[in-house]
């Protein structure tokens, strides 16, 4: 069922097109690379920030604070991009073990933003009032880190894997064509004449 | 040939180095935009320039050094394909240039504590370049037929 709700997307007059076109997906992805730079930047200086590594002269809410707006817009850009790129492409990738993988991994994100959002990112001025950063935010921090690195890894990989879609969907047809012979029914007007 | 590049024996060492490249580019273009978005008087408005300058510039440093030396690894995996990709060398145009004007002109625009008259130009000019390398870089791997040479 699902599959053949990434077929019927990616049959969308609007993939279609896009697919068809041989210079918007590269500049989706380079927007999306972009979104990389600018979002993936950020997170890492906000991460390293709370793992108390970079911009330690600035307060941890200076920095958590002020990135948090452009991090949205960069991550607004990135799903963009993304939800577009995976659309031309639904079926291949719907086969595509690392595009799976980034989405396990991006679910995994929003957990982390569910359990962390209250404890760490809702208050950080109270990150700052103790001596030492405390565990909670540095475990989110690194978690953090690990989780979007992770994502863009994946991301990366995602291009290296061309599931045999000809090979799959001749499969297919073979099973129905076997399927109809068994029912004596006719294959199709394609047959060529005998 | 005279001896074998150790990187193409292995079909993960391309990806892997390119996993590098994208934590590289992230760091250093990432910490470039923070400035620039600060000089445009976009967010970060609590710092001066030269203040998140001063903050992330070993940074920026750190990640160019990474992205410099995963994209040669990269390169030498097939340094003939790369010369002859027209995408490549846009993309060395725009990095070279980049790198130039970001520790000149850029450098000089924010070190200074009275906000430049051309701060805003600067940061746009900047972020032109970087995304002009990062359009180039991906537009590589999209350009089937290099550069002929007859």
């Amino acid at each position: 069922m699902l599959l053949s709700f990434v077929q019927w997307i990616q049959l969308t007059d609007f993939f279609t097109a896009m697919r068809g076109s041989w210079f918007v997906y590269p500049i989706i992805l380079s927007l999306h690379m972009i979104g990389i730079a600018f979002f993936g930047g950020m997170v890492l200086m906000t991460d390293m920030r709370m793992l108390g590594w970079s911009m330690r002269r600035r307060s941890i809410a200076d920095v958590v604070e002020q990135f948090r707006v452009p991090k949205r817009y960069g991550l607004l850009l990135l799903v963009t991009c993304g939800i577009l790129m995976a659309g031309a492409k639904a079926e291949e990738y719907y086969y595509n073990a690392f595009f799976r993988t980034k989405l396990i991994l991006l679910a995994l994100v929003a957990v982390h933003a569910l359990v962390f959002r209250r404890s760490v990112y809702a208050d950080p001025a109270a990150l700052d009032r103790t001596p030492v950063i405390p565990g909670k935010a540095k475990v989110a921090a690194a978690l953090s880190l690990v989780l979007w690195t992770s994502v863009a890894c994946c991301g990366r990989g995602i291009g290296y894997i061309e599931p045999p879609l000809e090979k799959i969907h001749a499969g297919l047809h073979f099973v129905t064509e076997a399927a109809l012979t068994a029912l004596h029914l006719p294959i199709g007007p394609e047959q060529p004449m005998r | 040939m005279p001896f074998a590049n150790p990187l193409n024996s292995s079909p993960l060492a391309f990806p892997i180095l390119e996993c590098f490249h994208i934590v590289g580019f992230a760091l250093s273009i990432g910490t470039v935009a923070i400035v620039d978005l600060s000089l445009l008087g976009i967010g970060m408005r609590r710092q001066t320039p030269a203040q998140l300058n001063g903050d992330t510039w070993l940074w920026t440093l750190g990640g160019l050094i990474l992205m410099f030396f995963s994209g040669l690894l990269l390169f030498s995996s097939d340094p003939d394909m790369y010369y002859l990709n027209w995408a490549f060398l846009i993309k060395m145009v725009f990095f070279v240039s980049a790198v130039i004007f970001h520790y000149t002109v850029h450098r000089k625009a924010v070190s200074s504590d009275t906000p430049a008259s051309h701060g805003k130009l600067v940061a746009c000019a900047s972020l032109v370049l970087w995304a002009g390398v990062i359009f180039g870089g991906i537009s590589i791997g999209f350009v089937n037929q290099g550069l002929r040479i007859s």
